[in-house]
């Protein structure tokens, strides 16, 4: 646990802030001032600091210097309204400041509470994250990894290619921590802007530029200046917005609405598509010439049923995460984490990391297990194997014809009639067979 | 004297970031000893906190229609 020196002088946030972190089970100093706060650096050791930039009688920066003088491996966290502060403070303490950025949650503090003193996530489980970010051991994930550190070298663009829930964002944020760029990794999705607006958010616009265009706004090329821009779901933006983004991305210059100054644009760009690239071609989601700009490197992305050894080591990395949280210790029992390994995962890591929430919420307090559904099923998805069902060497025609029956009512509820249309049976022929199962089943009683 | 606009953003984050931790604590609370009393006191900071919010982003509006107003009065020469 943690002994954390907090200084912010708005009493109300360092109050309920300090009485949080001690029931998590940390030690907690707070302070409202940087006179406060340099005499408890004196008197006490401290393995974090939390500090807020501007205080009644100084600045936290001068805190940190009183902690620097007295600490050392200390991890320090700076509070700041927005993330803009981070390169300015960066080029003056180093790069082993921390931010938290307000609102601040629970999982800020945690992330930050949870780094020891050489920078890197000390988890109790003791699960290696790649990047900061990505974690599996299996081949697949292996090339994966292989595959950011090579493209991190080159300023080439990349798209990353995979299915929903795979980790898109964990992998683009990988590729930004790997190119140890000194700008941020500003992430959006394409497909949560309407018309009217994705290129003011792409581009920026000038004062005035339109109606409620009220100050001026930077867009998200100069917001991602010497980073990262993760352009989500880009093949959800609209064919006709495409050419402007192509202009950008050739001429590697941006215009803001209603300005007349040309920006200079340097940084990569990483996009993400869940359509597999034959359906990106054949259903013209993205015009050919901006597929082949953003595609430099493309990247497939493994869906979590191509890498189940990697599902013992997330469960446990989620359920460390939740432990965290909680601060308490549930774990899971051997026969559900088989149970969890033998699930296709058709939303893959999303999906995972859902189900597990579920199950820790309604975890056996006894035991101190967590406790999974009945059935694990994706309301998303129609496919589950378990243990009972599929082809078995040493199974009868008429063994699987049953269980296949019995599923389609199942995921169906019971509906005989679209049952039958699915199966390509006649409803007769349903009946017929449902009838000779429970003659069957009389028979063998 | 009237406050900078980026003055008044600051205000306005430091109720949000009151609410953001107050919530936790009140999930916390719940969870760990179903404790409603001190959840109650929570809840009420967290509504004195919103008014607070509602109020700065009131004179934001304000400070910023004034800008405005100003620019316009700006541009029309005598």
């Amino acid at each position: 646990m943690a002994n954390i020196l907090l200084v912010d002088d708005d009493t109300k946030f360092l109050n309920a802030t300090t009485e949080l972190l001690r029931m998590l089970g940390h030690t907690v100093h707070g302070a409202s001032s940087v006179g406060e706060a340099k005499s408890m650096a004196v008197a006490s050791r401290y393995t974090h600091a939390i500090l807020d930039l501007i205080l009644p009688d100084g600045s936290g920066l001068h805190v940190l210097d009183a902690l620097n003088a007295e600490h050392h491996n200390l991890q320090v966290a700076l509070v700041t309204g927005h993330a803009s502060i981070k390169s300015f403070v960066m080029n003056l303490y180093g790069p082993n400041i921390k931010y938290l950025i307000k609102p601040i949650d629970l999982e800020q503090l945690n992330a930050f509470l949870a780094t020891s003193s050489d920078g890197s996530s000390s988890r109790e489980s003791g699960i290696k994250k790649h990047f900061g970010h990505l974690v599996g051991e299996s081949p697949v994930m292996q090339k994966l990894y292989e595959m950011i550190e090579r493209v991190s070298q080159t300023q080439a663009n990349v798209m990353l290619v995979g299915e929903s829930g795979a980790g898109k964002e964990e992998v683009a944020a990988s590729i930004h921590v790997a190119s140890q760029v000194r700008g941020n990794f500003v992430p959006i999705n394409c497909g949560a802007f309407s018309t009217e607006l994705i290129n003011s958010e792409l581009f920026g616009h000038e004062k005035g530029a339109f109606t409620g265009a009220i100050s001026r706004k930077p867009g998200v090329f100069e917001l991602a200046q010497d980073g990262t821009l993760f352009l989500d779901e880009i093949t959800e933006m609209p064919i006709d917005l495409q050419p402007n983004l192509l202009r950008v991305l050739e001429s590697r210059k941006v215009i803001r609405l209603g300005g007349t100054a040309q920006l200079d644009v340097n940084c990569r760009v990483v996009s993400a598509t869940n359509r597999p690239e034959h359906e990106i071609a054949r259903d013209k989601k993205l015009r050919e010439d901006l597929y082949f700009r953003l595609a430099v490197f493309p990247i497939h992305i493994p869906p979590l049923r191509t890498r189940r050894d990697d599902i013992p080591l997330l469960v446990e990395h989620f359920l460390t995460d939740l432990n965290l949280q909680y601060n308490a210790k549930i774990g899971i029992r051997e026969e559900d984490l088989e149970r969890l390994c033998q699930y296709d995962w058709p939303g893959n890591v999303r999906e995972l990391r859902h189900c597990l929430h579920r199950a820790y919420i309604m975890a056996d307090q006894a035991t101190g297990k967590i406790r999974l559904p009945e059935r694990i099923q994706s309301p998303f998805s129609r496919v589950e194997t378990t243990q009972s069902n599929g082809i078995h060497f040493g199974k009868t025609v008429e063994d699987v014809e049953r269980e296949l029956i019995q599923t389609t009512l199942e995921h169906l509820d019971g509906d005989k009639k679209k049952a039958a249309e699915m199966l390509g049976i006649s409803l007769k022929t349903l009946y017929n067979r449902l009838n000779s199962y429970t003659a069957s089943n009389s028979y063998s009683e | 004297m009237k406050r900078s606009t980026s003055a008044l953003i600051h205000d306005v984050r430091n109720p949000l970031n009151t609410i953001s931790i107050n919530a936790e604590l009140g999930k916390l609370t719940l969870m760990k000893n179903g404790d409603i009393n001190k959840a109650l006191q929570i809840f009420d900071v967290i509504l004195a906190e919103c008014r607070l919010c509602s109020k700065k982003i009131t004179e934001l509006k304000e400070s910023l229609q004034d800008d405005s107003a100003k620019d316009v009065l700006k541009d029309v020469k005598p």
